[in-house]
């Protein structure tokens, strides 16, 4: 675990709670989800990231610094939402180090919500969403859900990092990605990833407000998006597209 | 004994040069506004996707009024997108309280990595993306023997 980024608790967080990643990524599909679950869940912020591995950023809400990297949560629930695009050089380091926070809270389950870029998303009425899981059991849970799960296929970026440390650490861990623009803001494809959430942990966040205001969530969301089409070069995302190697079978 | 160096440092020396100077230009690019008060504009999110014969430049222009988009080609390897918005938002409508100014249209410039035929260019808008496609402009064939 990196020693330049701590997690800092602002209240004592149960341990065995669910938690959610939504950072920024193509189409800023988990970063819009995690807004929305945090606006509907009511969720209050009860720990951030610290790190000298980000630029001197802060956030300023209603006149007070935040750090622009929050967790916030209820009873049940933890959503980690980053209102920065996370630099590439830093996102090894506090992934890394919020998984292993989260091995020693002893997380129930772990899910990781972005986008897998398509370049004809344009012409999609309703984008599918497919999964990636850390171990076996949470395959066959998807499968039972009815989500396509990626058999082959390369993962670029924060989700990747979810899932690789999740696994080596026996965390169970699940990626739910939809299909999205890759450099514009997604609203619709972050509703349908919502959606299998809610089929997956018995929730029930409505979506409408996400679609009918979604000229809205992409203009206010243009300059993330700006930010982390340039990380995401710098991550080399485009590896996404790539066909993996063939093996003779 | 000075060794000589061989044509792949060489390349690979002038492909890092490149890879400074594109990351130079793009962080250049980054430290400014998406916005310009004294125009009323925004500028909108675009994107240049160059195939072997044509080339598609995407901008996701939210909140526009279709009938206003205008896309004009500057030269064989610019065009100007412009679209006036249905309604104009202002900075606190985007949750922003200590900036004053709206905005009531898009505007860009985007430069083309290789040259096109404006003239034979297509326009299209859907779902609020919207997808110009400029055909390439011909070399000469090359016989294959």
């Amino acid at each position: 675990m990196s020693e330049r980024v701590k997690i800092i608790e602002r209240m004592e967080i149960p341990d065995g709670l669910k938690i959610i990643f939504g950072l920024p990524d193509v189409g800023l599909v988990g970063a819009i989800a995690a807004s929305h679950l945090i606006s509907k869940l009511k969720l209050k912020e009860v720990a951030y990231v610290k790190s000298d591995l980000l630029p001197p950023v802060i956030m300023l809400e209603k006149g007070l610094p935040r750090s622009p990297i929050r967790m916030f949560g209820n009873e049940d629930l933890i959503v980690l939402n980053s209102e920065i695009a996370i630099p590439s050089a830093a996102v090894y380091s506090i992934i890394e180090s919020v998984v292993d926070w989260i091995w020693k809270k002893k997380a129930e389950l772990v899910f990781t919500l972005g986008g897998l870029p398509i370049p004809n998303r344009h012409e999609i009425e309703k984008p599918k969403v497919f999964g990636a899981a850390s171990d076996e059991s949470l395959l066959k849970m998807l499968n039972k859900k009815e989500i396509q799960v990626i058999q082959r296929g390369f993962l670029v970026g924060p989700q990747a990092l979810v899932l690789s440390f999740c696994a080596e650490r026996n965390i169970p861990a699940v990626a739910l990605l939809a299909e999205a623009f890759y450099n514009y803001p997604d609203p619709e494809a972050s509703s349908v990833v919502i959606q299998v959430l809610n089929r997956m942990i018995d929730m029930d966040i409505d979506v409408s407000e996400l679609i009918e205001k979604g000229e809205e969530v992409r203009l206010a969301m243009r300059d993330m998006m700006r930010r982390t089409q340039a990380e995401l070069a710098r991550m080399k995302k485009s590896h996404e597209y790539d066909i993996p190697g063939y093996y003779i079978k | 004994m000075r060794r000589r160096r061989s044509i792949f440092d060489i390349m690979r020396e002038h492909m890092e040069e490149l890879e400074e100077i594109a990351e130079e230009m793009f962080d250049r690019f980054m430290e400014r506004p998406s916005w310009d008060i004294t125009t009323h504009s925004l500028e909108p999110l675009c994107d240049v996707f160059v195939s072997s014969d044509r080339v598609i430049v995407t901008a996701d222009l939210p909140k526009v009024d279709p009938k206003s988009i205008r896309v004009n080609g500057i030269s064989d390897d610019l065009i100007e997108i412009t679209a006036k918005m249905r309604v104009k938002v202002n900075f606190e409508d985007l949750g922003v309280t200590h900036r004053r100014g709206e905005f009531s249209c898009f505007s860009c410039r985007v430069p083309l990595p290789v040259p096109v035929d404006t003239s034979r260019a297509r326009a299209r808008f859907r779902r609020g993306i919207l997808e110009i496609t400029l055909p390439r402009k011909r070399g000469y064939e090359i016989k294959v023997e």
